[in-house]
């Protein structure tokens, strides 16, 4: 039973002085509850408008997204977004930002906290609540931001490059935590990157797109055993699933070259 | 669970928070601080020579220990805390209006286009404008008791507010307005949360800037028809060459020029605090 379907979802822009740009066209795949997705492709490919699509922040031009049998209109407390780094609002404390959202669906601020608090303590940040996000490092800011999407309680995790910005180490810290946290939390998530390795390591399935159009190109299923801890990066079967995700993507890439 | 936490722990270790700002160094500090009061003091040491020895006509130029005397006096009998009193009611007033009507227009400018396009050459037009020279016309307008002087105090303030205003919620970060859309933010609350808070550093600033102003009002409004008032006393004192009177009022409304900026401004940097570490 799928949680999530994208049915032959296309998204066009109008460019100006005419003409229209395709991002993404004829996608299509399901999305099983409690699966951890990555998608992964060529800058330009859509992912990140795709992403936008399943939150609600952008309506395709054709198809449907849908979850739980329902079409995706707009923003819905059953999903959240852990966007790029710098979306904390700088003005208010590590925990306020992370009651940010549960201030917009009215819940008093006294529920809100110990809620806030107990997300704050799964993401490691225990200590840092009274902290400014420009007091923080770009490791433990990103931290808040996955706390802020968990503690409305989602089914869905929306991840956009969450990790990007950071420093190769405390990247692959990142990951390893995030594979805690998402095993503690049974949420589905669905995770967008252009690095492979980053991809393979924390997927059930990586979703590999083509550039311009955007289009699925191939899914790869990860058959590595759960839970993985830092260590399983150095299986071998990892590297042959790096490689074949990497063959796919240099594939894309010839196609833009060759288009 | 405890492993769970344990490897929690050494993870946000190696992750360290940056160090909290430090305070601005102590030593530098006092010697700028010793410069200024050196300035202040030679300043009045020179206005004092010059009054005593060049000038010899207190009609003319009064030098400031005669000032300070007179301030004493006039602050014993009441006659300054009367005047500074309704000097001061009538820059709270005014203040207060220009603000609370500059921030709701320039909002309004900001979240509706049209709002926008009707208004904003108005606004620039009457900014630039010396629009302190209708202060005769508000005189006509509202008489000569408290409300008057509030009109021309609205005036001096309300267009940098509405400025300011705007520039600040122009500034947000648009990332911040998608985190709220995803959240679900309905439009006024995406306001008050996210847009208001980006302003408030550039709203406070505003405000700074608008005291200064306001207090330019209060005279000019009092010069032209008022029953007290620090510009009123400056009025009466000029007109019988009360020099010493008339400084004292100068000297009271420069001071409360200074300690009202001042209180913006360190509201202000707290504001701002967030900024610079951003």
């Amino acid at each position: 039973m799928a949680l999530i379907e994208f049915v032959d979802v296309g998204v066009r822009y109008q460019r100006r002085g005419g003409g229209e740009t395709v991002a993404l066209e004829n996608v299509s795949f399901t999305i099983a509850p409690g699966e951890f997705i990555c998608i992964v492709g060529p800058s330009g490919c859509g992912k990140t408008t795709l992403l936008h699509c399943l939150d609600g922040l952008h309506t395709p031009t054709s198809g449907r997204i849908l979850i739980d049998g329902r079409e995706i209109t707009s923003p819905g407390h059953d999903r959240a977004m852990v966007f790029q780094s710098a979306s904390l609002m700088p003005w208010r404390t590590v925990v306020r930002n992370v009651t940010y959202g549960l201030e917009l669906q009215n819940v008093p601020l006294r529920e809100a906290i110990p809620r806030a608090q107990a997300m704050i303590d799964l993401v490691g940040l225990t200590g840092f609540e009274d902290r400014h996000p420009g007091e923080l490092s770009g490791g433990m800011q990103q931290r808040v931001n996955l706390a802020r999407a968990l503690v409305i309680d989602p089914e869905v995790i929306l991840l956009d490059e969450p990790f990007a910005s950071l420093d190769a180490q405390t990247r692959e810290l990142m990951q390893t935590e995030l594979l805690r946290v998402w095993d503690a939390t049974k949420k589905t998530a669905v995770f967008i990157t252009h690095q492979i390795s980053e991809a393979v390591y924390l997927a059930d399935r990586v979703v590999v797109m083509s550039a311009r159009p955007g289009r699925v190109k191939e899914i790869v299923p990860v058959p590595i055993a759960r839970p993985r801890p830092a260590s399983a990066r150095r299986d071998p079967r990892m590297f042959e699933i790096e490689a074949v995700v990497g063959a796919l993507i240099d594939g894309a890439h010839a196609e833009v070259v060759t288009a | 669970m405890t492993q769970l936490t344990q490897t929690t722990a050494g993870l946000v270790t190696d992750d360290a928070p940056l160090p909290r700002k430090q305070a601005a160094r102590s030593g530098a500090l006092s010697s700028r601080t010793t410069t200024q009061v050196l300035s202040i003091v030679g300043g009045l040491a020179l206005w004092e020579l010059l009054a005593r020895f060049a000038v010899h006509n207190t009609a003319f130029l009064a030098p400031p220990s005669i000032v300070a005397v007179r301030f004493w006096q006039m602050l014993l009998d009441g006659t300054l805390l009367y005047n500074g009193w309704v000097s001061l009611q009538e820059l709270i007033w005014g203040f207060i209006l220009g603000v609370a009507v500059g921030i709701v227009v320039g909002a309004a400018m900001v979240q509706w286009k049209m709002v926008d396009d009707a208004l904003a050459v108005w606004i620039s037009a009457l900014y630039a404008a010396p629009i302190v020279a209708l202060a005769p016309v508000l005189i006509i307008w509202f008489g000569f008791g408290l409300w008057s002087k509030v009109a021309v105090v609205f005036i001096m303030v309300v267009f940098p507010m509405v400025i300011n205003t705007q520039a600040g919620l122009e500034s947000v970060d648009r990332r911040l307005l998608l985190v709220a859309r995803s959240f679900c933010a309905s439009r006024w609350k995406t306001f008050y949360t996210v847009a208001l808070p980006s302003a408030a550093p550039f709203i406070v600033s505003g405000m700074r800037q608008s005291v200064g102003r306001g207090l330019v009002g209060v005279v000019i409004g009092e010069l032209f028809g008022a029953k007290a008032g620090l510009g009123n006393i400056i009025t009466t004192a000029s007109s019988v060459f009360d020099m010493p009177t008339l400084f004292v009022a100068v000297v009271t409304l420069a001071l409360a020029g200074i300690i009202l900026t001042a209180i913006l401004r360190s509201y202000e940097l707290r504001l701002a605090a967030w900024r610079d570490v951003a």
